[in-house]
């Protein structure tokens, strides 16, 4: 099978998976009561109508009188045509309310990624090369604080001292100031720095532990017999076949932070991104809205299944493609 | 004479270790001319290996640190800083080793790597080296160079990759190749393929090459001039008919008997190697010689004694006064007189 | 070094198993089942016959309404302590072999022992420190040795210096806003921790085990369509899905444990199938199976024993992810409010933190080293069963 053959039958898989859970998603959300239905009936009886005929009107008016899979049919097709309803709490298209969420969670979210995968992997490889020093010591004990600290306690800790003992930051989120702007960039440093904590701490262990391997392997002997000098030899020779294992890690750990704690960051620092939008979604009991970031979030989860399988296979040259 | 392309003088590597320190070249001397091939041979954990690695210091340090003298084109090597060997190693001293599954890294195309290996010491475009990798592939007998240039290496067979790593090591036009055991890894018929290769290539390239193998039959079909080691140390020497015909030294003799073809007897040397944290008094190979004395036991490795031009042994029973014609009751070479060679050179 | 090879949780007495028939229980077992039954009488008369409001134990005295959680709590417990903690006693050698392999990671035997504080705490704490309870008159109070300015208390416990309301050994870490006292609160916080990691983990490894030998057992193309299914599992994104449900269901700790388990065991499962694949290659099973022995003999005897230093790995590594999502979702007020949990007191103490940060902090840094104590054991674990990485003894 060749790569083209393989990218396909994986992206087909992502759909695949993606259809479940929406299949899942639906299934839960027909298989509780609707408050809607409920509201309108309480409405009539408390307007001395009939309750039980007020609920089969609102149920009538929502579709919900047809049969399971003429409902499960229409709501599949509308979550793949992005057809995802008003949102009742902001008054706008849920998918006008993602988009801007998105915008907002992009923002942090692109410097974090960007920042973990740069310095991870450097931390990582030169722990290697310094093995069981000081400076070893010191990364490791970093990376295992990162990885336990609770991003949101961290989050709260840092907004007080930064925000308001030392007044460095403001303690709630300014939308106004522009996305490429000093102002912003001090904003989003702290909201960075504990996602990045958080995110990295995996990363650097995986890559220490990963490239431990490969700086004793016989092709560094033959590189530095090449002559090779030790700074291109750990650069490629160490780097490049560390990155094999370490993504999978990478694409992991950055997904599971952007699906749990970037919804908690977001609240500790007022950021109306995505997982505000969610929150909020929840509180203002607003279902279209919450069905369509939980949505959201499932593809996103699923895309980046999909990279990191992608990722993987070009960045290892001895996979073939039959194996799956 | 002139001087030789490589000369090493009393060269010594120790490595420490958590139970001391532990010496696996103690003090060996050995050189190599301009075209000629040298073979260093001696049992696996004689200390081989490392010495060969000794020579450009690819061997790690530390834990392993490496004194004495080695002198390359008239140049002391281990007096240079790592700056300098650098330019050194591949360009004037090249390497291949044993295991060519291990000695490529995987992630990169084979054409990068050769193609590495020149850009490293000349300021050579891309273009240009890979048009000299794709021309060195195609000598190393690859077929399809150009398109075999941008595969990996878990594509190329066991054979082909030595093919691939020698193309590597002869990228920069090196003076000396240094070849450990570049054939143990590979079966029969690659391995002689390859050493017939390695002759070509000696004289196309006119390096010199010191090669290393625990293989008598591979030493007869290349060697020019043999070193025998044995824990640490040297042996014996001399020209490769020399020591095939006339092994003088016990430990020498024992090593042609467990060549099937020319001695007969499988069973390999009895004893192991002694304990290279703590090696014997004397001859090194005493523990293990059936022809030891209480002298053997005392003392260093014996002075090197000349049995013959251009062959010398470290046995004290070629001192003046002595008969080492007791030694030659087992000897292979007098025994069958001078079939061994000539069997081992078909 | 590397001159004895270290032995393991997977080094198991064979000529010893290879005894027994199944049929014939261990010690282990008939002690599971006599601690078992009476705790599932007396969850069954508490289902069926009290009324919901009388407290389980009334008829006794204590007024501890035991709930399904703690039922599920103190079954897991029953477990660990029959199937872990006991063989440890069974083979002292062993016992002894482990400590002495374990003590050389310091910050593991640090680890152990806070997380031995955290389970102590947790199971008996509650027994002998009453829950915190609503004193809004002694709100705010300061942790003893540090004080706070009077005006923020209503009424200071300890002595007030220079209008500074100092902490006193009542309330050790202070109190929060409604004068529920942090330490004692820190204490029931414990028993939650540990019913959310034991109880997770053996669902977890009760459907990670089974689900995985199933596979590796039935083979062709229901394996395939097993191990897809693990990669959904795997892809679920479960804090949202729990969002979900909270929001249509509403939740509480009992349907937390339950979603973030039926969710996590997609790498024991993995990981239990690889190992059954290969074990029961292996010589020693073929004459089981030729000698008729059941398949669930072989994956109680061997593939379990084989496997299990892994899956307790794995496991350690679990936990810290339930016990953080159930302290963000206390956080974001969406956590099941009637339990005392960490999450709930940092959760409480965040829009005083500027002046009263004790009430986050205290929780917040119990959390924080449990959690790094599970990394750090997990960590020490993962290097002891692979014997090429040196363990690190710094």
């Amino acid at each position: 099978m060749g790569f083209g053959r393989y990218v396909t039958a994986r992206v087909l898989w992502a759909g695949v998976v993606s259809l479940i859970i929406t299949t899942i998603t639906f299934l839960l959300v027909s298989a509780a009561p609707n408050p809607s239905v409920q509201e309108a009936a309480t409405q009539a009886a408390l307007q001395g109508g009939d309750p039980a005929e007020a609920a089969e009107r609102a149920r009538e008016l929502r579709g919900l009188d047809q049969p399971l899979y003429v409902r499960y049919m229409d709501f599949i097709e509308s979550v793949y045509t992005f057809d995802w309803g008003w949102s009742r709490s902001r008054s706008q298209p849920v998918t006008e309310a993602l988009g801007q969420g998105l915008y907002y969670t992009a923002q942090y979210s692109v410097p974090w990624t960007v920042l973990t995968v740069l310095i991870g992997p450097l931390v990582g490889v030169y722990s290697a090369a310094n093995m069981y020093s000081w400076k070893d010591h010191a990364a490791t004990g970093f990376a295992f604080f990162g990885y336990a600290i609770p991003n949101f306690f961290f989050g709260i800790i840092l907004l007080l001292i930064f925000g308001v003992w030392l007044e460095v930051i403001p303690v709630v989120y300014n939308t106004d100031v522009a996305v490429f702007s000093v102002q912003n960039a001090v904003q989003l440093s702290i909201p960075v720095f504990v996602l990045v904590t958080g995110s990295i701490g995996a990363v650097m262990r995986v890559s220490r532990n990963e490239s431990a391997e490969f700086q004793n392997a016989e092709f560094m002997k033959t590189a530095k017999a090449k002559g090779v000098s030790p700074l291109r030899a750990y650069a490629y020779h160490v780097m490049r076949p560390t990155l094999v294992p370490l993504s999978t890690t990478l694409v992991g750990q950055l997904l599971a932070l952007f699906l749990g704690s970037s919804l908690l960051v977001e609240v500790v620092f007022g950021i109306p991104g995505i997982g505000r939008v969610t929150y909020n979604a929840l509180i203002a009991q607003d279902t279209n809205l919450l069905l369509g970031s939980t949505l959201a979030f499932t593809f996103i989860a699923v895309i980046g299944n999909l990279l990191e399988d992608l990722v993987f296979t070009v960045l290892d040259p001895r996979i073939s493609y039959d194996d799956r | 004479m002139a001087t030789p392309l490589l000369e090493v003088e009393d060269l010594k590597t120790t490595f420490s270790t958590d139970n001391g320190d532990l010496t696996a070249v103690d003090g060996i001397d050995f050189a190599v001319d301009e075209g000629e091939t040298v073979c260093i041979v001696g049992e696996s954990g004689s200390g081989k290996t490392v010495a060969t690695e000794s020579i450009t210091r690819i061997v790690k340090e530390p834990p392993g640190r490496v004194e004495g003298t080695v002198r390359f084109k008239g140049r002391d090597l281990l007096s240079m800083s790592e700056e300098e060997l650098r330019q050194i190693r591949g360009n004037g001293i090249a390497h291949i080793f044993q295991n060519p599954q291990e000695a490529m890294n995987h992630c990169y195309t084979v054409g990068w790597q050769i193609a590495e290996a020149l850009q490293i010491h000349q300021d050579v475009p891309d273009k240009k080296a890979r048009a000299r990798a794709v021309d060195l592939l195609d000598r190393v007998g690859i077929a399809n160079a150009s398109t075999r240039f941008d595969d990996y290496p878990h594509e190329f067979s066991g054979g082909q990759k030595q093919r691939v790593m020698i193309a590597m090591a002869l990228v920069s036009d090196p003076d000396l190749l240094i070849a450990d055991e570049p054939t143990t890894a590979l079966d029969v018929t690659v391995q002689a393929q390859i050493l017939k290769l390695l002759d070509e290539l000696q004289d196309e390239f006119d390096m010199g090459i010191l090669f290393v193998t625990h293989d008598l039959g591979v030493v007869a079909q290349i060697a020019d001039r043999i070193v025998v080691m044995y824990a640490g140390k040297v042996m014996e020497r001399g020209g490769v008919l020399d020591i095939f015909e006339h092994p003088a030294h016990p430990y020498t003799q024992q090593l042609l008997n467990c060549v099937p073809e020319i001695g007969g007897n499988e069973g390999g040397i009895p004893g192991t190697l002694p304990n290279p944290h703590d090696p014997p008094d004397g001859c090194r190979f005493a523990p293990r010689c059936s022809y030891a004395e209480q002298t053997c036991r005392t003392g260093g490795q014996p002075e090197e004694l000349d049995v013959s031009p251009g062959q010398r042994v470290s046995c004290i029973h070629y001192r003046d006064g002595r008969d080492p014609s007791l030694l030659r009751e087992n000897a292979p070479g007098v025994e069958s007189g001078s079939n061994g060679v000539s069997s081992a050179d078909d | 070094m590397a001159t004895q090879k270290p032995e393991r949780f997977d080094q198991v007495d064979w000529t010893e198993i290879s005894r027994s028939r199944w049929f014939d229980l261990s010690i282990n077992s008939i002690g599971m089942l006599a601690a078992a039954l009476p705790l599932l009488i007396v969850a069954l008369y508490d289902w069926q016959v009290l009324d919901e409001r009388t407290p389980t134990l009334e008829p006794v005295g204590p007024a501890w309404d035991v709930g399904t959680v703690d039922y599920l709590f103190i079954f897991t417990l029953l477990l660990f302590a029959f199937y872990i903690v006991l063989p440890l006693f069974q083979n002292p050698r062993r016992t002894k072999y482990y400590w002495r392999e374990f003590k050389r990671n310091r910050p593991a035997v640090v680890s152990l022992g806070w997380l031995a504080v955290v389970f102590v705490g947790g199971i008996f704490g509650p027994f002998f420190i009453s829950a915190p309870e609503q004193s809004i008159l002694t709100g705010y109070q300061p942790p003893v040795f540090l004080s706070v300015e009077q005006s923020y208390v209503s009424t200071c416990v300890g002595e007030v210096v220079n209008n500074q309301c100092q902490g006193t050994w009542q309330h050790p870490l202070g109190t929060t806003a409604g004068g529920k006292d942090v330490f004692s609160g820190i204490v029931h916080g414990m028993t939650i921790s540990m019913q959310i990691g034991f109880i997770t983990t053996t669902i977890v490894a009760t459907i990670g085990i089974t689900f995985g030998t199933v596979s590796a057992y039935a083979g062709g193309w229901a394996d395939e369509l097993m191990m897809r299914f693990v990669d959904i599992v795997l892809s679920f994104p479960t804090l949202l899905m729990f969002l979900l449900i909270l929001y249509i269901y509403g939740a509480g700790l009992g349907m937390f444990i339950v979603v973030f388990a039926a969710f996590a065991w997609g790498g024991t499962a993995r990981y239990v199938r690889s190992k059954s694949l290969s074990i029961s290659e292996e010589e020693f099973i073929k004459a089981n199976r030729i000698s008729g022995a059941s398949t669930y003999r072989v994956v109680r005897r061997h593939v379990v024993p084989n496997a299990a230093s892994s899956i307790i790995t794995q496991l350690t590594l679990l936990i810290p992810g339930f016990l953080l999502a159930e302290a963000q979702l206390a956080f974001l007020g969406l956590g099941d409010s009637t339990i005392p949990s960490w999450g709930q007191l940092i959760s409480a103490g965040r829009s005083d933190l500027s002046f009263a940060p004790w009430i986050v902090l205290a929780p917040g840094i119990v959390l924080f080293l449990t959690i790094l104590a599970f990394n750090f054991l997990g960590d020490a674990l993962l290097d002891a069963l692979n014997p090429e990485a040196e363990a690190e003894n710094a």
